[in-house]
């Protein structure tokens, strides 16, 4: 039935080449995943430059919700790894708010004649990058920070020497499956949500073609897809967070590695 | 999560602040409702997932590595699945160990 539906629940995550471009035998086309991570950006920056033009004491509607959000990771940040992580704020922040807007920006409904919606953060490519992008923050800054004493976050204190060879690397398996499952986790959240609304979705328009009875049964996939979308919403702050906290945790091992 | 470690002088914005959190708590004495907590959950749940099945892919994907480096097939294989496996059980160990942390610290 839905395969003859125009569109299955896998087509939204196609990637179509908008401008071809080739660079020393490499594809760099400009892509709707391209085009989509480029209006995450220019909301992110539209929003904080509106929001914080006026700079008021008593903060207006706009100014409050930046501001919500600038406190809500700074105390995330603080609270991860101190005062002394406040360097790291500017990028974690801007990994929460462009992670926070792709994941937003993905749930809209496509409006017509417009470049279909789609959320970059549902290819592992993006979130990947992200992942891999983080833990060499926290490998550079690391040894940076500590020197080769860094390595002792993967020798645990107290462990009997004979166990230690064992032990060590299990610490390094652990330490190298980070970037892993930052990006699994974020793109299995957003893979499996589309997934499902788009065949819930189907379900609509199957009964609806079906009609009669069928027509009136539409009703119930219909009110879940409010729900899923509703906790779609959820789950799109839920996985920016936790990411961005994540990624404290593990600057954090890197800012304090001597003491453990 | 909030971290209230004293590092603003008290001004009447944040006098007022305070107010009105107190005023919240007695309007509204559990804001939490049913789907947000359950959205965290899933969250949580996720999370530990993700962490298991993340080091139980760099384990073995190691082992293999190995295997095609020094060709000792399959005993890379072989130990880069336990190693992946403990490897993960850690990690989801250390992530409830946190989490616990984390919610004594935010229960006041």
């Amino acid at each position: 039935m839905l395969r003859q539906m125009a569109a299955g629940p896998m087509e939204q995550f196609e990637i179509h080449p908008l401008v071809p471009l080739t660079m020393g035998g490499v594809d760099v086309s400009f892509t709707n995943s391209t085009l989509w991570m480029w209006i995450a950006l220019g909301a992110a920056i539209a929003f904080f430059g509106v929001a914080t033009r006026s700079r008021a004491l008593i903060p207006g509607r706009l100014q409050s919700v930046a501001e919500v959000f600038y406190e809500f990771i700074a105390d995330t940040v603080r609270g991860a790894i101190g005062p002394e992580g406040m360097k790291f704020f500017p990028y974690v922040f801007t990994l929460f708010i462009y992670i926070l807007l792709a994941n937003l920006l993905g749930l809209f409904p496509t409006i017509p004649g417009l470049p279909h919606t789609f959320t970059t953060t549902s290819h592992i490519a993006v979130t990947a990058s992200l992942g891999l992008l983080s833990i060499s923050i926290v490998i550079i800054y690391g040894f940076y920070k500590n020197g080769l004493s860094f390595l002792k976050l993967f020798v645990p204190s107290g462990v009997p020497i004979w166990l230690l060879p064992l032990v060590s690397l299990i610490e390094i398996v652990s330490f190298l499956s980070r970037p892993i499952s930052l990006a699994i986790r974020l793109f299995a959240n957003m893979l499996a949500g589309h997934i499902i609304l788009k065949v819930f979705a189907g379900f609509i328009i199957s009964l609806l073609g079906a009609g009669g009875v069928f027509g009136v049964i539409a009703i119930f996939p219909f009110l879940g897809i409010i729900a899923i979308t509703m906790l779609e919403i959820l789950v799109a702050f839920l996985q920016a967070y936790v990411f961005a906290i994540l990624t404290c945790i593990y600057l954090n091992d890197a800012v304090h590695a001597g003491h453990h | 999560m909030s971290d209230p470690a004293g590092k603003h002088d008290p001004s009447p914005l944040d006098e007022f602040s305070s107010r009105l959190e107190a005023a919240r708590k007695v309007a509204n004495p559990n804001a939490e409702d049913a789907d947000a907590t359950r959205g965290r959950a899933m969250g949580k749940g996720f999370r530990l997932a993700s962490e298991l099945l993340a080091a139980m892919i760099v384990g073995p994907a190691l082992g293999l590595g190995l295997d095609q480096l020094a060709g000792t097939s399959p005993w890379g294989l072989v130990g880069g699945i336990l190693v992946g496996f403990a490897a993960g059980i850690r990690n989801v160990a250390q992530t409830m160990k946190q989490d616990r942390k984390g919610d004594e610290a935010g229960a006041e």
